[in-house]
């Protein structure tokens, strides 16, 4: 299938690469062409504005930040909107509000073009393995088109419903996600306070109801103090600026998330963004 | 002065009324034209739109809803920069975000026009009785202009800094009498489940260091039972979302902000929006089994 990609970060590089791998016709575009030159010299066409990339493609996918990154993206000027013909599928697999995936959706619609709301969760390493966990916000029939290509990048694949409920699911993973490493790290730090090995409690907590991916992953970092990202704590805080958000429209308390929130800020505040959400025991460390 | 008045609701009426009570000659715009009567009533002069309010006088002021409504009113078309006169000073005294008011400022700014945020603390009852603060942001120029006009509103006028500072002020403000009523409140929860009379511990406290106005006033609206708005806690939310968006983009940890914040936000998504911020009483009530 002729397939186009942008944001060719840490996440879109790899998921791009595993679609070219499985020998769809690749092109791509990025703000800095030395992004490109990766996936070009494995033989991905390089495009030169979103605009022309959409007329090559019968599916694009967009892989970056923020909702304005994508809206410009996508609907801007030269952006994929003006290339997309009737029927063309706009696949975005990053991490924005639910509002701004229902307004692109809209906007593509005047066209006859799509919008699938797919954010992603499993991070780098599940970007690399493709074994990423896919939450798909859309009609039926166009993720049944896309999900050959889905089936590239990740092994669980949900439709959760309409445009926007990929998203809501997102900020809902984002938040049990960062609130579990909150949890890890006052854990490990009352254990540290209490003169108790933090090693030994999480391996001690491993093999009981407390057991979970977060704990084990950034548990260990916090165990070996390596707060190189992982995962940019930066994003982490942006995301909950959307589930707040969410939260506050639909008129639903969130007073964990608000407190986790918070903490969040003052990571940013000690300048940890770009360092792994396991900063948050630097946090607590603090007060 | 001649002013122009934008906004005619619960706070803008009173103090537009005020400014003609000061022997102002004031202009009123309003997006219902039947919002616009009484002050017709008391002698003021109608225009049919922003721009035409900013046509004819020195200082225009809003008191509207939100932001987007701001911007409306002050740059839309018909909006006040289009009929604005050279030397003209805006005004807009509703609560608003920082940045909103400072990005507002920069476009006025480059019409020509200067422009002050000047946000208000002490509700309807102090725009009716013109004791209302004023904290204002912007130069001393515009400030000293339009200061006659604040003293017809206003009691404790403070020219707070640059432009945005006045805003600043207003959300400080509504974090300390945010948590000041859930204080408040749970004070009384603490007191009845403890089964002594929170009126008596009202009284006890009003002697001490936890004395405040908020204790005084709202605490007896809360023995009282009288949560009809005063302060609609719908708004409060609006308020303390500003609060939290301005510290989420600055990289700043408010927890008890954000605490209340989700509590403003509970009353909003269970029906008690339009009741004043001090049902909050009601939702700690509810949650501690506490019915009444």
């Amino acid at each position: 299938m002729k397939v186009g990609f942008i944001g060719l970060g840490v996440m879109g590089r790899p998921m791009a690469g595993h679609l070219l791998a499985a020998g769809h016709d690749l092109a791509v575009w990025a703000r800095r062409p030395a992004s490109a030159a990766p996936l070009a010299e494995k033989g991905a066409a390089v495009c030169a504005t979103p605009a022309e990339l959409a007329r090559h493609c019968e599916v694009v996918f967009t892989m970056v930040t923020a909702s304005a990154d994508v809206e410009t993206v996508a609907l801007g000027p030269d952006g994929l909107r003006e290339g997309m013909a009737p029927g063309a599928v706009l696949v975005d697999c990053s991490t924005i509000s639910p509002d701004a995936a229902r307004r692109i959706a809209a906007a593509l619609a005047e066209k006859g073009a799509h919008l699938l709301d797919a954010p992603v969760s499993g991070g780098e390493q599940g970007a690399i393995d493709a074994t990423l966990a896919i939450m798909a916000g859309g009609e039926e029939s166009v993720l049944q088109r896309v999900r050959p290509l889905l089936e590239c990048l990740g092994k669980r694949i949900v439709h959760v419903g309409p445009n926007g409920a990929g998203q809501v699911a997102k900020a809902c993973n984002q938040m049990i996600m960062v609130a579990a490493i909150e949890a890890a790290a006052e854990a490990l730090r009352l254990a540290a306070a209490s003169g108790v090995d933090c090693a030994r409690v999480r391996d001690a907590l491993a093999g009981g109801s407390a057991a979970s991916r977060v704990l084990d992953v950034m548990g260990t970092r916090m165990v070996q103090r390596d707060f190189a990202a992982g995962i940019e704590a930066r994003l982490h805080h942006k995301d909950f600026g959307i589930a707040l958000e969410a939260a506050r429209q639909a008129g639903v308390p969130v007073p964990l998330t608000a407190s986790v929130g918070q903490q969040l800020n003052a990571l940013m505040a000690q300048g940890w963004g770009k360092d792994d959400t396991a900063s948050l025991l630097r946090v607590l460390e603090l007060m | 002065m001649k002013i122009g008045f934008i906004g005619l609701g619960l706070m803008g009426r009173p103090m537009a009324l005020n400014l003609l009570k000061g022997g102002h000659a004031v202009t009123v715009w309003a997006r219902r034209a039947e919002s616009m009567a009484p002050l017709l009533a008391a002698g003021a002069a109608a225009a049919a739109s922003p721009a035409e309010v900013a046509q004819g006088v020195e200082v225009v002021i809003s008191m509207v809803a939100d932001a987007p409504d701001v911007a409306q009113v002050m740059l839309g078309e018909q909006g006040v920069a289009q009929g604005a006169r050279p030397g003209l000073v805006a005004v807009d005294m509703s609560t608003i975000a920082p940045a909103s008011a400072r990005e507002i400022g920069e476009k006025l700014a480059a019409a020509g026009v200067d422009f002050l945020d000047a946000p208000v603390s002490g509700g309807e009852v102090g725009a009716i009785a013109g004791t209302l603060s004023i904290m204002v942001g912007g130069s001393d120029a515009g400030f000293a202009k339009v200061r006659p006009a604040f003293e017809a509103m206003g009691k404790n006028i403070v020219h707070v800094g640059a432009s945005g500072a006045g805003q600043v002020a207003k959300a400080a403000n509504q974090i300390v009498t945010g948590m000041g009523v859930l204080a408040v409140a749970e004070a009384f929860a603490f007191a009845n489940k403890n089964g002594v009379d929170p009126a008596r511990v009202r009284e006890a406290l009003l002697g001490g260091f936890a004395y405040s106005r908020i204790l005084e006033n709202h605490g007896q609206r809360m023995l009282d039972r009288n949560f009809k708005p005063g302060f609609k806690s719908w708004m409060h939310e609006k308020d303390m979302n500003i609060v939290m968006q301005t510290a989420h983009q600055l990289g700043l940890c408010l927890p008890g902000s954000a605490a209340t914040a989700q509590m403003f936000n509970a009353m909003v998504g269970t029906g008690l929006g339009e009741e004043d911020s001090i049902a909050v009483l009601k939702l700690l009530e509810r949650l501690s089994g506490q019915e009444h």
